[in-house]
């Protein structure tokens, strides 16, 4: 897709960025990631989601970003 | 047939040779090229610039429409309206705020601030009209989502009158200067395109770094938070015996809060003056440099109409408080659009360096002032 971009002055649209919530759980620490959800926002405390390590229900969102492409070597 | 080269190839010779017409003919319209270029050149090339600004306005015209359609299905969303809220965003999209009167200086910041916070206020109510079951954090991040589509249907405007006036003059130079900007107009309407989705959905955004420093220092150690000016808090903290008076605005929905003022009246209240008054915000980065840089310095970072930053200014210079800041890079697009990793990672570098400032710079008993600035949206207490 290069050529055509500089010859045409083509660009792609580029996709919109998705962001990830990162929950902290209470019960073991552990930080675990999911799609954002409206409502969403750092420090909310969840007291309805299930952590995936050691099933306790109660956590709190600490992070909400994009995660970086991961450029291939 | 024997052909006279010699005639043909001179056109006032050739007489009746029909070769020699032809050729006496393209010498002609040479000629005529030759003599005519300049003007009718320089035609074409402003046909050709016009096809192009053409083009890309409608590209940004298909970008506001697409901002339209995302905050008018917000709102319907949101705020579920009685009635098609389309006509009543159309008007708050030429919205406008008459900048004050400059020729006499005198008290200029404080008449700007004056019509800011009604043309604010203004705009807010107009807003929670319209989403009547919004909660009020929603109604600010709805009133961000209209400013953004009020942003992109005055970029549009003044692109479309450029366009409209080299068209009509046939200005050259109108249509190029116009030309040579529009790659970064259309770089802004698409970030645009994408802050309009952060914020119809209450996603952080890169200027919320601030406050996101703000809320992680004050995490865990809250002893008392209160309201001290318009959707601004202080939180007051602890950090090793040192007093820490904590300045946001009011998460999560949308609003950058009046700084300038909450840190004027905190300040006043106090028994004693703050050792320190540091100010955490992002910055536009130069093209190059890499997203999520910090650098530390001193002054006020606050960016904006200056009214925040002239106030926290003059206090301190009537107190004496020495004033430190840190700044986090990103671009413009990366300011308004969903918060990059690299931009969250530097929350946590800048909050353990300003830790150690205050540890570095301010004894135990004393206090200091921290003041995290930015849009706060998605980013709560």
């Amino acid at each position: 897709m290069s050529e055509p971009s500089i010859i045409l002055g083509y660009r792609p649209k580029e996709k919109i960025p998705e962001p990830l919530t990162f929950l902290k759980c209470f019960s073991c620490g552990i930080e675990n990631s999911r799609p954002f959800k409206e409502e969403d926002y750092v420090l909310k405390i969840v007291n309805d989601e299930k952590c995936p390590k050691c099933g306790g229900t109660s956590s709190k969102i600490v992070n909400i970003y994009v995660p970086e492409k991961k450029t291939a070597k | 047939m024997v052909v006279n080269f010699s005639a043909i190839l001179n056109p006032a010779t050739g007489g009746d040779n029909v070769l020699s017409f032809l050729l006496s003919l393209i010498w002609i319209a040479f000629l005529m090229i030759f003599f005519l270029y300049p003007s009718f050149g320089q035609r074409m090339q402003l046909s050709y610039m016009l096809r192009d600004l053409e083009r890309k306005l409608n590209k940004l015209k298909a970008i506001k429409d697409d901002i339209h359609r995302t905050t008018v299905d917000t709102i319907k969303r949101v705020g579920k309206p009685e009635k098609d809220p389309t006509p009543d965003i159309d008007r708050l999209s030429e919205f406008f705020v008459i900048q004050p009167e400059s020729m006499d200086p005198y008290g200029l910041v404080y008449k700007l601030e004056h019509i800011l916070e009604t043309g604010e206020s203004a705009y807010e109510s107009e807003v929670a009209k319209l989403a009547p079951h919004a909660s009020p954090h929603q109604v600010k991040s709805l009133t961000n989502l209209v400013e953004v589509l009020r942003g992109i249907n005055t970029l549009y405007r003044v692109v479309r009158h450029y366009y409209l006036l080299g068209r009509k003059t046939s200005n050259i130079y109108m249509v190029l200067q116009i030309q040579m900007v529009l790659p970064m107009i259309i770089e802004i309407a698409e970030s645009y395109q994408q802050a309009a989705i952060a914020f119809s959905r209450g996603q952080p955004i890169g200027d919320g770094v601030g406050p996101l420093v703000a809320a992680k220092l004050a995490d865990g150690r809250e002893k008392e938070r209160y309201e001290i000016a318009k959707d601004t808090i202080v939180q007051e903290i602890e950090i090793d015996n040192r007093k820490v008076y904590i300045v946001r605005a009011a998460g999560p929905g949308g609003t950058v809060g009046r700084p300038g003022e909450a840190v004027k009246q905190l300040v006043e209240k106090l028994p004693e003056n703050p050792k320190l008054i540091i100010t955490i915000d992002a910055a536009l980065k130069l093209e190059g440099e890499e997203t999520g840089k910090i650098a530390e310095g001193v002054g006020v970072a606050i960016g904006g109409p200056g009214v925040d930053k002239y106030k926290i200014e003059e206090l301190a210079r009537s107190r004496g408080i020495p004033l430190y800041a840190f700044v986090i890079f990103q671009s413009i697009t990366e300011a308004i659009t969903p918060m990059r990793e690299s931009i969250a990672k530097s929350a946590d570098v800048v909050l353990e360096k300003v830790k150690q400032l205050i540890l570095e710079k301010v004894k135990g008993g004393e206090t200091v002032v921290v003041a995290g600035i930015g849009n706060t949206i998605g980013v709560g207490v």
